[in-house]
């Protein structure tokens, strides 16, 4: 299933930085769900309409979680260095082996997005991508 | 978490369970105890090698992994590096740069002065091209030269810039093979920008002195302007500590039980002579080497700008170097412990080193009375400038504070800021700002930050730091 922005997350508290957190039905919901609450910080909240469609990949980490980091480093870098926000994203595949995703991609706008976040760096500190009753749960926090 | 006075500026955690030493917090009362970053600076104690104390100043705040303010020392053959020791903005740090130019002269120009530097040096996110990208080749040089490469192209305050930075702006171990092309490609086009967050250029005045004799032989005196410039290594720093925390972060644990017991994964590290040790070390310092230059550059740009905006030459701003210290970085340092000398690897992750009189590290000009000490407060008070002690050198492995630290979430200081017009507020106290976005003023505004006056008491109480001169904001540029 395909996700867009804006879909709902929590900002979790934390003195210097920022954490969000998020729920979905399933693990892929979640997820998806994660990376769109960064694209969100990330653009202040301003727009992202798509422009292109990409597959991002990433092998998986120690725990769901550190898969969970892996994908926002990996988008985090795109953001850093080729200016690209995740718009919309669909999970194609999380498993054992890592996560799957086609991504749609906006450009970051100075003024559109003035008031986004200078995110440094998704941190494993307090990460969380767990079943929790009938819903999925996962946070990260993420260093300003 | 269980807390013990030691003294009237001092407490201890005591040690239990895995940690290796007691955590020791500088503070001006009992902290709360249930301050989450206490049980990081317990956490912290688990670090393979740890010397003495795990340490926190009295700026301390919740971080990741290593609480924010916190000093470890670990030895230098059988320690552990930990990156998240160091931080994401390796070598954050700060300059001060002292000028001919008195406050009463420079006020009728204040807003001209903050619009050319807000024109020359790029802030905010993914701040830019304040010089031409750089090739590979320049890019190997920075990050070995560090502010040498930078001086070298002219980006100068005076003739002693590299003499007054912390170890002359360059680490010797830089190893620019260890930094990857990615953490390359994030700060090809970043040198000489300032950046976002908390990060900031001010345009101050010398409004107290404490300690003349000191001031002086810093080049300081009372109306005086000075430049503060608070940036580190941009996204080639964050991309550095990001690859070794992924690298360490599921590994750690095949160098042994010790490592293995680590309470949290941010504070993921390795045997400091072990091969992923070796290339963390061997790219942060190189890091540390880039944050130099992109500092030194902004000087350069800034003395430029001052230069264009109020129709003087370089001569008649007369800039100068005051001192240039790290907030975020890990080094090899010897310290006396127990009454002999060791070599110890020092993380300091948002707290400044403080060398003494005396101290053959500390330049020439300043060894009578001991090394600057640089702790920029927030944008609508005030900063200061200490010097170290010999008690510093005895209690904290010659460390201090690094600034007034964090109040309020980013989250709460919005919804205070929320209906206000900070810059206003700012003009009506004689404080000229420029941001990107209304965003970073309202989470970087004053109620968001501990009263720094406070927090460098806290050292002056202590002994570890001798207050020298107040430095007062008149204009402001932020990311």
């Amino acid at each position: 299933m395909r996700y867009a922005l804006p879909q709902p997350y929590r900002e979790i508290p934390h003195t210097a930085d920022v954490g969000v957190a998020v729920e979905g039905a399933s693990a892929e919901e979640a997820l998806a769900r994660l990376v769109l609450a960064l694209s969100a910080l990330l653009a202040g909240g301003g727009a992202v309409p798509v422009e292109r469609e990409e597959e991002v990949e990433v092998p998986a980490g120690p725990d769901p979680a550190q898969t969970a980091v892996a994908l926002l480093r990996e988008l985090l870098f795109r953001f850093a260095t080729e200016h690209l926000l995740a718009g919309a994203c669909e999970v194609l595949r999380l498993d054992r082996s890592g996560a799957r995703l086609r991504v749609g991609f906006g450009r970051y706008h100075p003024e559109r997005h003035a008031e986004g976040a200078d995110v440094k760096a998704v941190t494993y500190h307090g990460a969380r991508f767990e079943r929790s009753g009938e819903a999925w749960r996962a946070q990260v926090l993420l260093d300003i | 978490m269980r807390l013990q006075r030691v003294s009237d500026y001092l407490w201890e955690i005591p040690r239990e369970g895995g940690m290796k030493v007691p955590g020791r917090v500088y503070s001006d009362g009992m902290p709360a105890p249930d301050d989450p970053a206490l049980q990081q600076v317990a956490n912290v104690a688990f670090l393979p090698g740890i010397v003495r104390y795990s340490l926190a100043m009295p700026d301390i705040h919740w971080g990741y992994g290593f609480p924010i303010g916190g000093v470890a020392a670990v030895d230098g053959e059988r320690g552990a590096v930990s990156p998240g020791g160091v931080g994401y903005d390796i070598n954050c740090g700060v300059r001060v740069v002292a000028t001919r130019l008195e406050a009463a002269e420079l006020r009728p120009h204040v807003h001209a002065v903050t619009a050319q530097l807000y024109r020359d040096i790029p802030t905010g996110v993914g701040s830019s091209h304040a010089i031409p990208k750089l090739t590979e080749a320049e890019m190997d040089a920075v990050l070995s030269k560090g502010a040498r490469w930078a001086v070298g192209r002219g980006y100068v305050a005076g003739s002693d810039d590299l003499e007054h930075c912390e170890e002359g702006g360059r680490l010797a171990g830089a190893d620019p093979s260890c930094v990857s092309a990615r953490a390359r490609q994030r700060g090809s086009d970043q040198l000489g920008t300032l950046g976002s967050g908390n990060h900031f250029l001010e345009v101050d005045r010398v409004a107290e002195v404490y300690d003349p004799a000191v001031a002086e032989a810093f080049g300081l005196r009372l109306g005086q302007v000075a430049v503060q410039i608070h940036s580190g290594s941009r996204g080639l720093g964050y991309q550095v500590c990001d690859e070794a925390l992924a690298e360490l972060t599921p590994t750690m644990a095949r160098y042994g039980p010790e490592y293995a017991a680590i309470p949290d994964p941010q504070l993921a590290c390795a045997p400091i002579g072990s091969p992923a040790g070796q290339r963390y070390l061997g790219a942060m310092m190189a890091a540390a080497n880039f944050a130099w230059a992109n500092r030194q550059v902004m000087t350069g740009l800034t003395v430029r700008a001052l230069c264009h905006a109020l129709g003087l030459s370089e001569r008649e701003i007369g800039a100068r170097l005051v001192y240039d210290v790290c907030h975020n970085v890990a080094k090899v340092e010897e310290h006396l412990v127990e009454g002999r000398p060791r070599r110890l690897l020092v993380h300091r992750k948002g707290a400044t080193r403080a060398f003494g009189p005396g101290d053959p590290r500390v330049p020439a000009a300043y060894r009578e009375v001991g090394q600057p000490v640089l702790i920029p407060g927030d944008m609508g008070r005030y900063s200061y400038v200490l010097a170290g002690t010999a008690r510093a050198m005895e209690e904290t492995f010659g460390s201090s504070c690094h600034g007034a630290g964090r109040l309020l979430s980013r989250h709460q200081a919005l919804r205070l800021a929320r209906g206000r017009s900070i810059t206003r507020e700012l003009k009506d106290k004689g404080i000229e700002v420029i941001s990107r976005g209304k965003k970073t003023l309202g989470e970087e505004m004053s109620e968001a930050y501990k009263d720094v006056a406070r927090v460098v008491a806290v050292m002056a109480g202590a002994g570890i730091s001798r207050l020298v001169a107040r430095l007062d904001p008149m204009g402001v540029i932020k990311g």
